[in-house]
């Protein structure tokens, strides 16, 4: 299988990038790792003239904690970059976690956070914990800088909010608020590379003495034409003490709020399951 | 497209050739440089029969292009051995039954290189995780972590 032809840029700096893609705009794609990249241009499912690579830019694989913005993850960084971080591990577990779950050895040795964000899979697994998490993404282009809520950037299947002349260049995530922890559960095909059916992810806030959920969020993976947050349980569990009967009820509530186009009724009942499990294990985390 | 002369250091050798940009890696070392060593058979990254190392690290080579692989430090099966004496894996490979048809075996083995590497006494599960992006048809995977295992504790 051969890569059709393009046209090959690497600018040495963010601005050069952008004057390029500002330039080509929808003729042209962003390269990072390739691992999507270069399958969907194996594929023709993309057909781009001109690929920018971002490779020959400096500093671009930057993991940056600060105490009190929290962190900072540039687009050079790999899947493999975020599991061997010390500060990720520590303060975003299930980040770390979910990461070492993604594609293969070889996959998280290539392939990057944002060019998976980018690629706006349904399934995507990062999706999840980053919208509990409630990240930011900064972009660039000729016309200056923005900062996209993260729920606002998955727009339909593979669509992101992007304007083609613009760059992703940043993930920020705050800093998580004690007695806080999250958590993603999913199950996968059976496949070489296990794409997900059904993944949760939980961020959670509760009071470790009584049990009451002072925040909570919650992000779906693979059950609607994009990653969603299940705002209608959110709602819900605030303020209430969590405990059997609480956590059956707003699984219901999250199983309603999916949308999933294929194996609905399976899709529907998993994310009960992983709902459930996910809820217990970021409540455990806190005690 | 216009070919560009770039420079690869493979198995501690440069080589220059002039490539166009949309030229894997994989097609690079089979096509122009021998290598035949290293296999394509999915094309598409999920099998890892295409897998080298760059900088010690399994790339598939399948998606990576060969402009983006100068200067670095490219390994691929043929470098393993010294002369006749094969690395220790590959003895393993042979001494536990662990190749059949062989098309798996040099990403295989080089990706076990880069997981002894990373941690020399890894669990049975630690294994079979970083061998997940690496496909058997043959073996049903036993022989393999078998042989790894037994350089794995060769290595104590």
């Amino acid at each position: 299988m051969r890569i059709p032809k393009f046209e090959y840029f690497s600018p040495s700096s963010i601005e050069e990038a952008c004057s390029l893609l500002s330039k080509y705009k929808s003729e042209a794609k962003i390269l990072a790792g390739g691992t999507d990249l270069f399958v969907k241009m194996k594929k023709k499912e993309i057909l781009p003239k001109y690929v920018i690579s971002l490779k020959k830019i400096k500093n671009l694989n930057f993991i940056n904690w600060d105490e009190k913005e929290g962190l900072t993850i540039g687009p050079l960084v790999t899947h493999n970059d975020l599991v061997n971080n010390t500060i990720v591990r520590e303060k975003y577990d299930f980040l770390a976690e979910t990461c070492f779950k993604i594609g293969t050895r070889q996959v998280r040795n290539m392939g990057t956070l944002i060019g998976n964000l980018c690629n706006a899979s349904p399934s995507s697994d990062l999706a999840s914990p980053l919208l509990v998490l409630e990240a930011k993404l900064r972009t660039v282009s000729i016309n200056g800088e923005r900062v996209i809520p993260i729920e606002e950037f998955f727009v339909a299947p593979f669509k992101t909010a992007l304007d083609p002349q613009e760059i992703l260049v940043e993930i920020q995530i705050p800093k998580p608020p004690p007695s806080s922890s999250g958590s993603y559960k999913y199950i996968h095909k059976a496949s070489s590379v296990g794409e997900t059916l059904v993944g949760v992810a939980i961020f959670l806030k509760m009071d470790p003495q009584n049990l009451i959920c002072e925040a909570i969020r919650i992000g779906l993976s693979s059950v609607a034409p994009t990653p969603i947050r299940a705002h209608m349980a959110e709602k819900f569990l605030i303020g209430k003490k969590i405990e059997e009967k609480v956590i059956k009820d707003s699984a219901e509530i999250v199983s309603s709020e999916t949308k999933p186009r294929s194996r609905p009724w399976y899709r529907k009942e998993m994310s009960k399951v992983l709902f459930e499990e996910a809820i217990f294990s970021a409540m455990e985390k806190i005690k | 497209m216009k070919k560009r002369l770039i420079e690869l250091k493979i198995n501690g050798e440069y080589y220059e050739i002039a490539v166009e940009p949309q030229r894997t890696l994989l097609e690079v070392l089979r096509e122009d440089l021998g290598f035949t060593g290293t296999k394509e058979a999915c094309g598409t990254g999920e099998c890892g029969a295409c897998t080298v190392l760059i900088d010690g690290k399994p790339f598939l080579s399948c998606l990576t292009l060969a402009i983006e692989s100068q200067g670095k430090e490219i390994t691929t099966i043929e470098g393993l051995s010294k002369g006749n004496d094969l690395h220790p894996l590959q003895k393993a490979f042979i001494q536990y039954g662990a190749i059949q048809c062989g098309f798996c075996t040099s990403g295989m083995i080089l990706n076990a290189k880069s997981i002894l590497e990373e941690n020399p006494k890894p669990s049975r599960e630690e294994i079979l995780k970083g061998l997940e992006g690496n496909l058997c048809r043959c073996t049903g995977y036993n022989k393999i972590l078998e042989a790894i295992l037994a350089v794995s504790e060769g290595e104590k």
